[in-house]
Protein backbone atom coordinates (compact mmCIF):
# COMPACT_ATOMS: atom_id res chain seq x y z
CA UNK A 1 0.00 0.00 0.00
CA UNK A 2 1.49 3.57 -1.16
CA UNK A 3 1.90 6.03 1.81
CA UNK A 4 -0.25 8.84 1.40
CA UNK A 5 0.09 11.75 3.99
CA UNK A 6 -3.38 13.50 2.72
CA UNK A 7 -6.51 12.15 1.20
CA UNK A 8 -8.79 14.25 -0.45
CA UNK A 9 -12.00 12.57 -1.73
CA UNK A 10 -14.88 14.51 -3.27
CA UNK A 11 -14.92 17.75 -1.76
CA UNK A 12 -17.10 20.53 -2.75
CA UNK A 13 -17.11 23.95 -1.46
CA UNK A 14 -19.92 26.81 -2.10
CA UNK A 15 -19.97 30.04 -0.63
CA UNK A 16 -23.77 31.58 -1.19
CA UNK A 17 -24.65 30.00 -4.41
CA UNK A 18 -21.33 30.37 -6.32
CA UNK A 19 -19.45 26.58 -6.53
CA UNK A 20 -15.57 27.70 -5.20
CA UNK A 21 -14.93 23.62 -5.13
CA UNK A 22 -16.27 20.55 -7.17
CA UNK A 23 -15.69 17.31 -6.28
CA UNK A 24 -11.67 17.39 -5.93
CA UNK A 25 -10.22 14.16 -4.92
CA UNK A 26 -6.01 14.05 -5.21
CA UNK A 27 -3.57 12.49 -2.93
CA UNK A 28 -0.13 13.13 -1.65
CA UNK A 29 2.37 10.90 -0.82
CA UNK A 30 5.43 11.51 1.97
CA UNK A 31 8.02 12.98 1.00
CA UNK A 32 6.79 14.55 -1.88
CA UNK A 33 7.07 18.38 -3.35
CA UNK A 34 3.43 19.01 -4.22
CA UNK A 35 2.26 21.85 -5.89
CA UNK A 36 -1.41 23.71 -6.89
CA UNK A 37 -1.37 26.18 -9.39
CA UNK A 38 -4.12 27.69 -11.39
CA UNK A 39 -5.73 31.10 -12.60
CA UNK A 40 -7.04 33.65 -10.07
CA UNK A 41 -10.11 32.49 -8.43
CA UNK A 42 -9.40 28.70 -9.09
CA UNK A 43 -10.00 27.97 -5.45
CA UNK A 44 -6.59 27.03 -4.62
CA UNK A 45 -6.53 29.21 -1.21
CA UNK A 46 -9.97 27.82 -0.48
CA UNK A 47 -8.86 24.19 -0.91
CA UNK A 48 -5.95 25.21 1.26
CA UNK A 49 -7.51 26.82 4.01
CA UNK A 50 -9.82 23.88 4.00
CA UNK A 51 -6.57 21.46 4.61
CA UNK A 52 -5.77 24.09 7.56
CA UNK A 53 -9.11 24.35 9.08
CA UNK A 54 -10.72 27.72 8.80
CA UNK A 55 -12.92 26.92 5.86
CA UNK A 56 -14.64 24.22 6.67
CA UNK A 57 -16.43 22.08 3.70
CA UNK A 58 -19.63 21.05 2.21
CA UNK A 59 -18.61 17.59 1.87
CA UNK A 60 -16.34 15.36 1.03
CA UNK A 61 -13.63 13.66 2.83
CA UNK A 62 -9.96 14.54 3.84
CA UNK A 63 -7.24 12.50 5.73
CA UNK A 64 -3.90 13.60 7.07
CA UNK A 65 -1.76 10.63 8.40
CA UNK A 66 -4.95 8.65 8.01
CA UNK A 67 -6.86 11.00 10.80
CA UNK A 68 -10.17 12.20 10.06
CA UNK A 69 -9.64 16.50 9.28
CA UNK A 70 -12.89 17.53 11.15
CA UNK A 71 -13.21 15.21 13.76
CA UNK A 72 -9.66 14.91 14.95
CA UNK A 73 -8.54 18.47 14.11
CA UNK A 74 -6.52 19.01 17.06
CA UNK A 75 -4.33 15.58 16.86
CA UNK A 76 -3.28 16.42 13.03
CA UNK A 77 -2.33 20.15 13.98
CA UNK A 78 0.54 18.22 16.01
CA UNK A 79 2.19 17.43 12.55
CA UNK A 80 1.03 20.15 10.32
CA UNK A 81 2.71 23.22 9.31
CA UNK A 82 1.04 25.97 8.08
CA UNK A 83 2.41 29.39 5.96
CA UNK A 84 -1.19 31.39 4.66
CA UNK A 85 -1.17 33.77 1.84
CA UNK A 86 -1.58 37.18 4.04
CA UNK A 87 0.77 38.31 6.81
CA UNK A 88 -0.37 37.18 10.20
CA UNK A 89 2.70 37.31 12.22
CA UNK A 90 2.35 39.03 15.78
CA UNK A 91 3.27 42.87 15.61
CA UNK A 92 2.87 42.89 19.30
CA UNK A 93 5.64 40.68 19.71
CA UNK A 94 9.26 40.74 18.53
CA UNK A 95 10.97 37.80 16.38
CA UNK A 96 12.04 35.66 18.59
CA UNK A 97 9.05 35.84 20.91
CA UNK A 98 6.77 35.05 17.92
CA UNK A 99 8.19 31.75 17.45
CA UNK A 100 8.29 31.06 21.55
CA UNK A 101 4.55 31.91 21.55
CA UNK A 102 3.64 30.23 18.69
CA UNK A 103 5.56 27.12 20.08
CA UNK A 104 3.51 27.54 23.53
CA UNK A 105 0.33 27.30 21.30
CA UNK A 106 1.82 23.74 20.10
CA UNK A 107 2.56 22.57 24.33
CA UNK A 108 6.41 22.38 23.49
CA UNK A 109 8.10 22.91 26.73
CA UNK A 110 10.23 26.06 27.18
CA UNK A 111 13.80 24.29 26.95
CA UNK A 112 12.95 22.91 23.72
CA UNK A 113 11.34 25.82 22.17
CA UNK A 114 14.41 28.07 22.82
CA UNK A 115 16.47 25.29 21.30
CA UNK A 116 13.98 24.96 18.13
CA UNK A 117 13.23 28.83 17.56
CA UNK A 118 16.85 29.34 17.54
CA UNK A 119 18.26 26.73 15.15
CA UNK A 120 14.82 27.68 12.87
CA UNK A 121 16.18 31.30 13.36
CA UNK A 122 19.68 30.28 12.47
CA UNK A 123 18.50 28.11 9.30
CA UNK A 124 16.64 31.07 7.46
CA UNK A 125 19.66 33.39 8.58
CA UNK A 126 17.52 35.67 11.17
CA UNK A 127 20.01 35.27 13.87
CA UNK A 128 20.53 39.27 13.81
CA UNK A 129 17.00 39.74 13.39
CA UNK A 130 15.73 38.00 16.43
CA UNK A 131 14.88 40.96 18.63
CA UNK A 132 13.77 43.35 15.79
CA UNK A 133 10.31 43.98 15.55
CA UNK A 134 7.98 42.38 13.02
CA UNK A 135 6.78 45.87 11.94
CA UNK A 136 10.51 46.51 11.05
CA UNK A 137 11.44 43.82 8.61
CA UNK A 138 11.01 43.48 5.06
CA UNK A 139 8.26 41.36 3.15
CA UNK A 140 10.85 38.45 2.32
CA UNK A 141 12.05 38.53 5.72
CA UNK A 142 8.55 38.70 7.49
CA UNK A 143 7.61 35.31 4.78
CA UNK A 144 10.67 33.58 6.25
CA UNK A 145 10.00 34.36 9.55
CA UNK A 146 6.30 32.82 8.53
CA UNK A 147 7.60 29.62 7.28
CA UNK A 148 10.21 29.54 10.08
CA UNK A 149 6.76 29.66 12.45
CA UNK A 150 5.71 27.09 10.51
CA UNK A 151 8.27 24.47 11.19
CA UNK A 152 8.10 25.25 14.98
CA UNK A 153 6.04 21.84 15.67
CA UNK A 154 8.62 20.04 13.36
CA UNK A 155 5.93 19.24 11.12
CA UNK A 156 5.60 16.02 9.05
CA UNK A 157 3.21 18.53 6.35
CA UNK A 158 3.36 22.01 5.22
CA UNK A 159 1.15 24.01 3.51
CA UNK A 160 2.03 27.30 2.12
CA UNK A 161 -0.42 29.09 0.07
CA UNK A 162 1.75 31.28 -2.62
CA UNK A 163 4.61 31.75 0.10
CA UNK A 164 6.45 33.93 -2.55
CA UNK A 165 3.92 36.36 -3.93
CA UNK A 166 5.07 39.86 -4.05
CA UNK A 167 8.72 39.30 -2.84
CA UNK A 168 11.51 40.16 -5.04
CA UNK A 169 13.72 37.71 -7.65
CA UNK A 170 16.80 37.34 -4.98
CA UNK A 171 13.93 36.13 -1.81
CA UNK A 172 11.96 34.01 -3.73
CA UNK A 173 15.29 32.38 -4.71
CA UNK A 174 16.37 32.11 -1.01
CA UNK A 175 12.66 30.60 -0.31
CA UNK A 176 12.88 27.93 -2.81
CA UNK A 177 16.55 26.86 -1.20
CA UNK A 178 14.94 26.83 1.66
CA UNK A 179 12.09 24.21 1.13
CA UNK A 180 14.09 22.49 -1.18
CA UNK A 181 16.57 21.18 2.03
CA UNK A 182 13.31 20.88 4.11
CA UNK A 183 12.22 18.58 1.61
CA UNK A 184 15.39 16.82 1.11
CA UNK A 185 14.74 16.61 4.75
CA UNK A 186 11.88 14.42 4.43
CA UNK A 187 9.19 16.87 5.04
CA UNK A 188 6.11 16.86 2.67
CA UNK A 189 5.15 20.00 0.94
CA UNK A 190 1.86 21.29 -0.34
CA UNK A 191 2.45 24.81 -1.85
CA UNK A 192 0.28 27.08 -4.27
CA UNK A 193 2.03 29.63 -7.09
CA UNK A 194 1.30 31.26 -9.70
CA UNK A 195 4.24 31.82 -10.68
CA UNK A 196 5.10 29.06 -13.70
CA UNK A 197 8.72 29.40 -13.36
CA UNK A 198 8.65 28.20 -9.30
CA UNK A 199 6.14 24.98 -10.35
CA UNK A 200 9.04 23.93 -12.66
CA UNK A 201 11.37 24.29 -10.06
CA UNK A 202 9.73 23.30 -7.50
CA UNK A 203 6.82 20.84 -7.38
CA UNK A 204 7.28 16.98 -8.68
CA UNK A 205 3.85 16.24 -8.65
CA UNK A 206 0.78 18.66 -9.34
CA UNK A 207 -2.66 19.89 -9.85
CA UNK A 208 -3.74 22.39 -12.07
CA UNK A 209 -7.19 23.97 -10.49
CA UNK A 210 -9.31 25.81 -13.22
CA UNK A 211 -13.76 26.71 -12.01
CA UNK A 212 -12.98 24.93 -8.78
CA UNK A 213 -12.10 21.56 -10.84
CA UNK A 214 -9.01 19.78 -11.43
CA UNK A 215 -8.05 19.76 -15.15
CA UNK A 216 -4.84 18.27 -14.97
CA UNK A 217 -3.16 16.19 -12.66
CA UNK A 218 0.00 14.45 -12.53
CA UNK A 219 3.62 14.11 -12.40
CA UNK A 220 5.12 17.76 -13.76
CA UNK A 221 7.78 15.94 -16.66
CA UNK A 222 4.56 13.87 -17.67
CA UNK A 223 2.51 16.98 -17.71
CA UNK A 224 4.98 19.11 -19.39
CA UNK A 225 6.20 16.18 -21.79
CA UNK A 226 4.36 17.42 -24.82
CA UNK A 227 4.10 21.13 -24.38
CA UNK A 228 6.68 23.78 -25.05
CA UNK A 229 6.51 24.89 -21.30
CA UNK A 230 4.60 24.63 -18.23
CA UNK A 231 3.37 28.54 -18.74
CA UNK A 232 1.90 27.21 -22.54
CA UNK A 233 -0.92 24.60 -20.35
CA UNK A 234 -1.40 27.14 -18.21
CA UNK A 235 -2.46 30.15 -20.51
CA UNK A 236 -4.46 26.99 -22.61
CA UNK A 237 -6.58 26.42 -19.76
CA UNK A 238 -6.64 30.08 -18.39
CA UNK A 239 -8.37 30.80 -21.57
CA UNK A 240 -11.28 27.64 -21.73
CA UNK B 1 -30.99 18.81 25.29
CA UNK B 2 -28.94 19.58 21.92
CA UNK B 3 -27.99 22.81 23.68
CA UNK B 4 -26.64 21.09 26.26
CA UNK B 5 -25.09 18.46 24.54
CA UNK B 6 -23.23 21.94 23.04
CA UNK B 7 -22.18 23.28 25.95
CA UNK B 8 -21.20 20.01 27.11
CA UNK B 9 -18.98 19.40 24.11
CA UNK B 10 -17.70 23.01 24.15
CA UNK B 11 -16.37 22.31 27.73
CA UNK B 12 -14.78 19.01 27.17
CA UNK B 13 -12.99 21.53 24.11
CA UNK B 14 -11.39 24.23 26.66
CA UNK B 15 -7.75 23.35 27.83
CA UNK B 16 -4.98 24.99 28.78
CA UNK B 17 -4.97 26.52 25.53
CA UNK B 18 -7.20 29.47 26.88
CA UNK B 19 -4.42 29.92 29.93
CA UNK B 20 -2.25 30.30 26.76
CA UNK B 21 -4.17 33.05 24.90
CA UNK B 22 -4.31 34.70 28.23
CA UNK B 23 -0.50 34.64 28.36
CA UNK B 24 -0.02 35.86 25.23
CA UNK B 25 -2.23 38.64 25.91
CA UNK B 26 -0.42 39.68 29.09
CA UNK B 27 2.96 39.61 27.81
CA UNK B 28 1.63 42.10 24.73
CA UNK B 29 0.11 44.15 28.31
CA UNK B 30 3.36 43.84 29.98
CA UNK B 31 4.79 46.02 26.90
CA UNK B 32 2.22 49.01 26.88
CA UNK B 33 0.90 49.04 30.39
CA UNK B 34 1.41 51.87 31.31
CA UNK B 35 -0.95 54.29 29.18
CA UNK B 36 -3.65 51.72 29.57
CA UNK B 37 -3.38 52.08 33.46
CA UNK B 38 -4.87 55.82 33.40
CA UNK B 39 -7.89 54.36 31.98
CA UNK B 40 -8.01 51.54 34.18
CA UNK B 41 -6.84 52.77 37.11
CA UNK B 42 -6.75 56.67 37.08
CA UNK B 43 -10.07 57.61 35.81
CA UNK B 44 -12.50 55.30 38.44
CA UNK B 45 -10.31 57.35 41.03
CA UNK B 46 -11.03 60.55 39.37
CA UNK B 47 -14.43 59.98 39.75
CA UNK B 48 -14.61 58.25 43.06
CA UNK B 49 -13.01 61.93 44.25
CA UNK B 50 -15.04 64.44 41.85
CA UNK B 51 -17.95 63.19 42.68
CA UNK B 52 -17.40 61.63 46.26
CA UNK B 53 -15.90 64.72 47.48
CA UNK B 54 -17.50 67.07 45.18
CA UNK B 55 -20.88 66.84 45.19
CA UNK B 56 -20.42 64.78 48.34
CA UNK B 57 -20.71 68.42 49.90
CA UNK B 58 -23.82 68.86 49.09
CA UNK B 59 -25.43 65.26 49.10
CA UNK B 60 -25.51 64.58 53.20
CA UNK B 61 -26.36 60.78 53.32
CA UNK B 62 -28.07 58.56 51.18
CA UNK B 63 -29.53 55.93 53.64
CA UNK B 64 -27.52 57.19 56.61
CA UNK B 65 -24.34 56.93 54.59
CA UNK B 66 -21.92 59.29 53.31
CA UNK B 67 -21.79 59.76 49.75
CA UNK B 68 -18.61 58.95 48.64
CA UNK B 69 -18.73 55.90 50.88
CA UNK B 70 -22.29 55.10 48.81
CA UNK B 71 -20.54 55.51 45.91
CA UNK B 72 -17.40 53.10 46.24
CA UNK B 73 -19.26 49.69 45.32
CA UNK B 74 -20.75 51.41 42.22
CA UNK B 75 -17.55 52.85 41.25
CA UNK B 76 -15.61 49.61 41.54
CA UNK B 77 -18.57 47.61 39.72
CA UNK B 78 -18.81 50.28 37.20
CA UNK B 79 -14.51 50.59 36.44
CA UNK B 80 -14.44 46.86 36.41
CA UNK B 81 -17.03 46.79 33.26
CA UNK B 82 -15.10 49.87 31.63
CA UNK B 83 -11.73 47.60 31.33
CA UNK B 84 -13.26 44.32 30.82
CA UNK B 85 -15.78 45.96 27.99
CA UNK B 86 -12.94 48.45 26.28
CA UNK B 87 -10.43 45.39 26.44
CA UNK B 88 -13.13 42.70 24.70
CA UNK B 89 -13.98 45.31 22.31
CA UNK B 90 -11.31 47.62 21.16
CA UNK B 91 -8.74 44.96 21.95
CA UNK B 92 -10.36 41.56 20.77
CA UNK B 93 -11.39 43.14 17.44
CA UNK B 94 -7.82 44.33 16.69
CA UNK B 95 -6.55 41.09 17.25
CA UNK B 96 -8.94 39.16 15.44
CA UNK B 97 -10.15 41.48 12.61
CA UNK B 98 -7.30 43.73 12.10
CA UNK B 99 -3.69 42.02 13.16
CA UNK B 100 -5.45 38.39 12.39
CA UNK B 101 -4.05 36.70 15.21
CA UNK B 102 -7.00 34.09 15.71
CA UNK B 103 -6.48 32.71 12.23
CA UNK B 104 -3.21 32.50 13.53
CA UNK B 105 -3.72 30.53 16.62
CA UNK B 106 -6.17 28.63 15.18
CA UNK B 107 -3.52 27.01 12.83
CA UNK B 108 -2.47 25.75 15.94
CA UNK B 109 -4.14 22.80 17.95
CA UNK B 110 -5.84 25.62 19.65
CA UNK B 111 -9.75 26.14 19.01
CA UNK B 112 -11.76 28.72 18.78
CA UNK B 113 -13.24 27.70 22.54
CA UNK B 114 -9.66 28.14 24.27
CA UNK B 115 -8.82 31.42 22.41
CA UNK B 116 -13.13 32.75 23.21
CA UNK B 117 -12.12 31.52 26.75
CA UNK B 118 -8.46 33.18 26.98
CA UNK B 119 -9.93 36.14 25.91
CA UNK B 120 -12.69 36.01 28.13
CA UNK B 121 -9.89 35.32 31.18
CA UNK B 122 -7.76 38.25 30.04
CA UNK B 123 -10.69 40.89 29.85
CA UNK B 124 -11.45 39.77 33.41
CA UNK B 125 -8.01 40.22 34.68
CA UNK B 126 -8.65 43.67 33.33
CA UNK B 127 -12.04 44.52 34.95
CA UNK B 128 -9.98 42.93 38.27
CA UNK B 129 -6.70 45.07 38.04
CA UNK B 130 -9.44 48.16 37.69
CA UNK B 131 -11.70 46.89 40.26
CA UNK B 132 -9.54 46.06 42.93
CA UNK B 133 -7.56 49.78 42.38
CA UNK B 134 -10.57 51.20 43.55
CA UNK B 135 -11.72 48.58 46.03
CA UNK B 136 -7.92 49.39 48.04
CA UNK B 137 -8.12 53.33 48.02
CA UNK B 138 -11.64 52.88 49.21
CA UNK B 139 -10.25 50.47 51.61
CA UNK B 140 -7.46 53.11 52.36
CA UNK B 141 -9.61 55.97 52.93
CA UNK B 142 -11.97 53.76 55.76
CA UNK B 143 -14.84 54.34 52.73
CA UNK B 144 -15.38 50.77 52.89
CA UNK B 145 -18.03 50.14 55.74
CA UNK B 146 -18.60 46.18 56.43
CA UNK B 147 -15.70 43.20 56.58
CA UNK B 148 -17.98 41.67 54.42
CA UNK B 149 -16.62 43.73 51.50
CA UNK B 150 -13.95 41.29 51.85
CA UNK B 151 -16.06 39.05 49.65
CA UNK B 152 -16.52 41.97 46.92
CA UNK B 153 -12.82 40.34 45.04
CA UNK B 154 -14.95 37.78 44.07
CA UNK B 155 -17.97 39.53 42.44
CA UNK B 156 -15.38 42.10 40.41
CA UNK B 157 -14.59 38.53 38.97
CA UNK B 158 -18.14 37.83 37.89
CA UNK B 159 -18.14 40.97 36.75
CA UNK B 160 -15.26 40.78 34.44
CA UNK B 161 -16.70 37.50 33.15
CA UNK B 162 -20.06 39.01 32.72
CA UNK B 163 -18.89 42.25 30.82
CA UNK B 164 -16.22 40.46 28.87
CA UNK B 165 -18.43 37.91 27.55
CA UNK B 166 -20.94 40.46 26.46
CA UNK B 167 -18.45 42.44 24.98
CA UNK B 168 -17.07 39.69 22.70
CA UNK B 169 -19.81 38.84 21.73
CA UNK B 170 -20.93 42.45 20.49
CA UNK B 171 -17.51 42.20 18.76
CA UNK B 172 -18.65 39.12 16.89
CA UNK B 173 -21.12 40.83 15.34
CA UNK B 174 -18.78 44.45 14.61
CA UNK B 175 -18.26 45.40 11.39
CA UNK B 176 -16.03 48.19 12.48
CA UNK B 177 -14.57 50.02 15.17
CA UNK B 178 -17.05 52.19 14.54
CA UNK B 179 -19.75 50.28 15.38
CA UNK B 180 -18.41 49.96 19.50
CA UNK B 181 -19.94 54.01 19.69
CA UNK B 182 -23.06 52.18 19.65
CA UNK B 183 -22.75 49.58 22.41
CA UNK B 184 -20.56 52.24 24.60
CA UNK B 185 -23.14 55.02 24.15
CA UNK B 186 -26.19 52.71 24.21
CA UNK B 187 -25.09 49.76 26.47
CA UNK B 188 -22.28 50.48 28.70
CA UNK B 189 -23.14 55.00 29.96
CA UNK B 190 -26.87 53.89 30.10
CA UNK B 191 -26.20 51.23 32.43
CA UNK B 192 -23.32 53.22 34.58
CA UNK B 193 -25.70 56.59 34.84
CA UNK B 194 -28.92 54.31 35.88
CA UNK B 195 -27.90 50.96 37.42
CA UNK B 196 -27.71 52.59 40.82
CA UNK B 197 -23.69 53.40 40.67
CA UNK B 198 -24.51 57.35 41.89
CA UNK B 199 -28.24 56.78 43.63
CA UNK B 200 -30.26 54.47 44.54
CA UNK B 201 -32.96 52.83 41.81
CA UNK B 202 -35.97 53.09 44.19
CA UNK B 203 -35.66 57.02 43.42
CA UNK B 204 -36.35 56.33 39.58
CA UNK B 205 -39.60 56.61 37.95
CA UNK B 206 -41.47 53.36 37.73
CA UNK B 207 -41.38 52.66 33.92
CA UNK B 208 -37.60 53.32 33.87
CA UNK B 209 -36.84 51.10 37.07
CA UNK B 210 -38.16 48.07 34.77
CA UNK B 211 -35.31 49.16 31.88
CA UNK B 212 -32.74 49.06 35.27
CA UNK B 213 -34.20 45.54 35.67
CA UNK B 214 -32.59 44.11 32.45
CA UNK B 215 -29.45 45.82 33.24
CA UNK B 216 -26.67 43.16 34.50
CA UNK B 217 -24.45 45.64 36.02
CA UNK B 218 -27.69 46.77 38.02
CA UNK B 219 -27.15 42.84 39.90
CA UNK B 220 -23.65 43.54 40.19
CA UNK B 221 -23.86 46.95 41.62
CA UNK B 222 -26.44 45.41 44.14
CA UNK B 223 -24.47 42.83 45.63
CA UNK B 224 -21.46 44.59 45.94
CA UNK B 225 -23.56 47.67 47.96
CA UNK B 226 -24.98 44.53 50.04
CA UNK B 227 -21.71 43.21 51.06
CA UNK B 228 -20.13 46.86 51.64
CA UNK B 229 -23.23 47.75 54.01
CA UNK B 230 -22.86 44.41 55.45
CA UNK B 231 -26.57 44.61 54.82
CA UNK B 232 -27.22 41.25 53.15
CA UNK B 233 -30.86 40.03 52.44
CA UNK B 234 -29.67 36.01 50.94
CA UNK B 235 -33.10 35.71 48.95
CA UNK B 236 -32.05 38.86 47.18
CA UNK B 237 -28.56 37.81 47.25
CA UNK B 238 -28.84 34.39 45.28
CA UNK B 239 -31.13 35.23 43.23
CA UNK B 240 -29.32 38.46 42.13
CA UNK B 241 -26.34 36.12 41.78
CA UNK B 242 -28.12 33.48 39.43
CA UNK B 243 -29.27 36.08 37.58
CA UNK B 244 -25.55 36.90 37.06
CA UNK B 245 -24.31 33.82 36.57
CA UNK B 246 -27.36 32.95 34.09
CA UNK B 247 -26.18 36.23 31.96
CA UNK B 248 -22.61 35.33 31.97
CA UNK B 249 -23.07 32.03 30.64
CA UNK B 250 -25.82 33.27 27.89
CA UNK B 251 -22.86 35.92 26.95
CA UNK B 252 -20.14 33.08 26.86
CA UNK B 253 -21.94 30.46 24.87
CA UNK B 254 -22.72 32.64 22.37
CA UNK B 255 -19.88 34.63 21.94
CA UNK B 256 -18.18 31.33 21.30
CA UNK B 257 -20.91 30.58 18.58
CA UNK B 258 -20.62 33.54 16.99
CA UNK B 259 -17.12 34.31 16.96
CA UNK B 260 -16.57 30.76 14.86
CA UNK B 261 -19.37 31.51 13.03
CA UNK B 262 -17.51 34.67 11.89
CA UNK B 263 -13.94 33.31 11.78
CA UNK B 264 -14.02 30.17 10.22
CA UNK B 265 -16.08 29.81 7.33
Amino acid sequence: MENYILDVECLTKSFSRFKVLNNISFKIKSGDFFGLIGPNGAGKSTLLKILYGIVIPDSGSIKIKGLNLLSDYKKIKYSLGVVPQDDNLDDDLGVYENLLIYSMYFGISRTESLKRSNELLNFFDMNEKKYSKVSDLSGGLKRRLMIARALINNPSLIVLDEPTSGLDPEYRQNIWGKLKALNKNGVTILMSTHYMEEAEHLFKNMIILHHGNIVLQGNINDITLNKKSLEDIFLDIAKN
Amino acid sequence: MKFLKKIIQTNSNLSLGSFTVFYRNYLVWLRYYKPGIIGDILEPLLYLAALGLGIGKFIHNINGISYVKYIVPGIIASSSMYASAFESTFGAYTRMVTNGIYEAILLTPIGIEDIVSGEILWGTAKAFMSGIAVFVIGAAFRWIISPLALIIPIVIVLNGILFSSLSLLITSFSPSYDFFSYYFTIAISTMFLFSGVFYPVSSLPHLVRYFVYVMPLYYTVSIMRMLDEGKINTLLLSSYLLIIILFALTFFYASIYFIKKRVIK
